[in-house]
């Protein structure tokens, strides 16, 4: 290496500590960012530049740089996206936290021609805004890379055996990383718009749920938490807590999902049917529990659970059907004592005497 | 009745003995109060030797749990007699918690 080479390797050195207060500094401010904007990326890599790579890089083109704050990735982040529409939400966030140098950022995706595929990722050189830390520290500047998790992978295969590699690699072969590359683009967009559709999805089934027509919305994990959100057990479990005047404390609803699917039902007009049919005798098996109790606290989902015993006593389930509920809302472990417990006040019930 | 705490394997477990009813929660609840100042450690309840509980014991045990979580520390109950579990059952407090 030339002395001018030796020189920014010394300079290098001595600014390590400081690099290493920034990297701390602009990972914190960084992870805070994408927080506060409920952004999930896969990852947040960060390294400061080896001394051997700077040396590398030194000789291959040390002449480039006229002082050490001209090299801009001593110090340098990758923000790795589960989506491609983030990249931009990302770098969005990059420019508003942090002051980016434009004449020096780049965005690779738009550097190819229409026909072309290859490294798309988008590079920002940024520096901390001044006023923020001392300032010698808000003049080193810092590069901060974005991309998908499938970009990454596209690249990091790509570096290891193209980029900066001492053999010439055929066109054959580049080819075929082109092509991968091409590919991996189609499904970053395909994922994108999967997550669009599903969004879409959420927001109709939620207006259908909010509208009653409930027969339309199939029974699953997100229908069930939008139904949630009309609070149709609230009838029946005050019903039930007016028994003791109990005050009503909320509970997870979720883990019933599995059940009422078990119970065969397939939409959330089943689910209201299922309410409508079953909460008196509901009621009557809460009551024989409760009534000879002074226990004047209950969750909210005390209605719920009755109304599942109920329906699978009348679907002929028995005492194993009890105990399958039971094993599903809780980690007791061995629940057959309780559901035979439960199963003997049933069976003093109307609903199980009229078959 | 009697509450005991001890840390056990970097949890904070909690011994009950005897009724936990509305006569013996007052005591109990002062009893529990290192379990409310721990720093998101895990608590386990011990009711091994617990013959009863009322609805005091149930918010008790309430208060507990929801001092943990806001922690990010879990509670779990061990050890419970059929009659507590029906307690739990009938007043729908066994999704609420984690069972050991």
């Amino acid at each position: 290496m030339d002395p001018h080479g030796e020189k920014l390797l010394e300079e290098f050195r001595q600014r390590r500590p400081r690099l290493v207060e920034l990297e701390g500094l602009v990972l914190c401010r960084l992870q805070e960012a994408l927080e506060r904007q409920h952004i999930e990326v896969t990852a947040i890599d960060h390294r400061i530049k080896k001394e051997d790579s700077l040396a590398g890089k030194l000789e291959r083109k040390g002449a480039k740089y006229k002082s050490v704050d001209d090299i801009t990735d001593l110090l340098g982040l990758r923000v790795i996206t589960f989506y491609t529409d983030d990249v931009d939400k990302v770098a969005a966030l990059v420019a508003q936290t942090f002051d980016v140098d434009w004449g020096n950022s780049v965005d690779k995706r738009k550097l190819h021609e229409l026909d072309s595929f290859g490294y798309n990722s988008l590079h920002y050189i940024c520096r901390l805004p001044a006023g923020s830390a001392d300032e010698a520290l808000c003049r080193i500047p810092f590069e901060i890379q974005m991309r998908t998790a499938l970009q990454h992978v596209w690249s990091t295969i790509n570096h290891d055996n193209g980029y900066k590699s001492d053999v010439q690699i055929p066109r054959e072969y580049l080819r075929q990383f082109g092509r991968l590359a091409g590919m991996l683009e189609l499904i970053d967009d395909e994922f994108s718009r999967l997550r669009n559709s599903l969004a879409d999805y959420r927001r109709r089934m939620q207006t259908l749920v909010a509208s009653g027509q409930l027969d339309e919305v199939s029974l699953n994990a997100d229908t069930w938490e939008s139904y949630l959100q009309t609070r149709p057990f609230d009838r029946l479990n005050r019903r039930i807590a007016a028994v003791n005047q109990a005050e009503l404390f909320p509970a997870p609803l979720k883990p019933f999902l599995p059940i009422l699917l078990a119970l065969q039902m397939k939409t959330l007009g089943d689910v209201q049917r299922f309410i409508d049919a079953n909460a008196d005798d509901a009621y009557l098996l809460a009551v024989t529990q409760l009534g000879v109790t002074d226990l004047d606290i209950l969750t909210e989902s005390v209605g719920l659970q009755n109304l599942c015993i109920v329906q699978a006593l009348k679907m002929g389930g028995g005492r194993p059907a009890i105990v399958r509920i039971l094993n599903a809302i809780s980690s007791f472990g061995d629940n057959e004592v309780l559901a035979q417990s439960i199963y003997d006040r049933a069976s003093t019930l109307p609903f199980m005497n009229n078959k | 009745m009697n509450t005991t705490i001890k840390e056990q394997n970097g949890e904070m477990v909690a011994l009950f003995e005897g009724r936990l009813d509305t006569a013996a929660a007052p005591q109990a609840e002062k009893d529990i109060q290192p379990l409310l100042a721990t720093s998101g450690q895990n608590i386990v309840l011990d009711c091994n030797a617990l013959e009863y509980i009322s609805s005091s014991g149930l918010r008790l045990f309430l208060t507990v749990l929801k001092c943990a979580k806001a922690k990010g520390g879990h509670v779990f109950i061990t050890g419970m007699n059929n009659d507590i579990r029906n307690v739990f059952a009938m007043t729908g407090f066994t999704n609420l918690f984690e069972f050991r």
